[in-house]
């Protein structure tokens, strides 16, 4: 996949969505399984009163960062930022749906640091992280 | 010698700092993050615009949150907010290790929540990511 590095985006303009299906064999691959943990032991996900494990909420910003790095290239890599509240939980099984929209674009030096509105929704249309992340582009 | 005790939110105090033992980045640690976040950008293998594979941005951020587990039990809370700024692209072979620092504490509804501010460097103490996040903790 190569990365799509967007000179031309303008305020407002979309991005592509990236949908992510988070399941437990991820969630234990994240966070290691590890006893009374509520990421990888249900039963003390349940004493916590969810109804099953939650996903790190880091791992949505993971998703952010692959959705600005397909967009803005290494200028995330090397130069990005991010900056995200967790709103709702995120189960194991939840299917999320990663939104960026674009805020902002700023001279920054001898290039342009865009501002992208971002948020994770969740199969019943829930946001479940929202924030802002940003990257370095040409021109 | 550490002696580990419960994190609670009266133990903890503000300006207390926490300091990760360095680990050192294999290119199978990198891929097995790139299959936790099903992310298999090939950057994380193959040659990257810096010249040789790099990490995803966020591959040292549970050595960032996990800091206070250095010095305590902590049996869980919630990730409220969480803040980067990406410097440095991580590469595989790099030794990296994260320090922080308790800069508040505060109650909200009834829930306890600490703040830490966060960096993560390689073995030059070149910064490769710095921010800070904050994290309810459970009562018990």
């Amino acid at each position: 996949m190569a990365a799509t590095t967007s000179t031309s985006a303008t305020i407002g303009e979309k991005l592509p969505d990236l949908v992510k299906d988070v399941s437990q064999r991820r969630i234990d691959a994240y966070s290691g399984v590890r006893p009374r943990s509520i990421h990888t032991d249900e039963s003390w996900a349940r004493t916590k009163g969810f109804p099953k494990c939650l996903a790190q909420a880091m791992m949505s910003t993971a998703y952010v960062s692959e959705l600005m790095t397909r967009f803005v290239g290494a200028g995330f890599v090397k130069g990005g930022t991010m900056s995200m509240t967790f709103i709702k939980p995120v189960f194991a099984g939840d299917r999320l749906t990663v939104h960026g929209v674009i805020k902002e674009r700023r001279p920054e030096d001898d290039r342009t640091r865009v501002v992208v509105d971002v948020w994770c929704e969740n199969q019943s249309g829930e946001k479940t992280a929202i924030g802002t992340a940003s990257g370095l582009i040409a021109g | 010698m550490v002696e580990f005790k419960p994190l609670t939110y009266e133990a903890l105090q503000v300006g207390e700092e926490f300091v990760s033992d360095p680990q050192l980045v294999s290119p199978e640690d990198v891929e097995a993050y790139a299959f936790a976040v099903d992310d298999h950008h090939p950057w994380f293998s193959e040659d990257s615009p810096f010249g040789g594979p790099v990490a995803h941005p966020t591959f040292m951020a549970n050595q960032a949150l996990r800091l206070r587990h250095s010095r305590y039990i902590v049996h869980g809370g919630l990730h409220a907010k969480m803040e980067f700024e990406f410097r440095e692209p991580i590469r595989p072979g790099m030794r990296v290790r994260s320090r922080g620092r308790v800069i508040d504490k505060y109650e909200r509804r009834g829930k306890p929540y600490m703040v830490t501010e966060y960096v993560t460097e390689d073995e030059n103490s070149t910064v490769l990511v710095r921010g800070q996040f904050t994290q309810m903790l459970f009562r018990d």
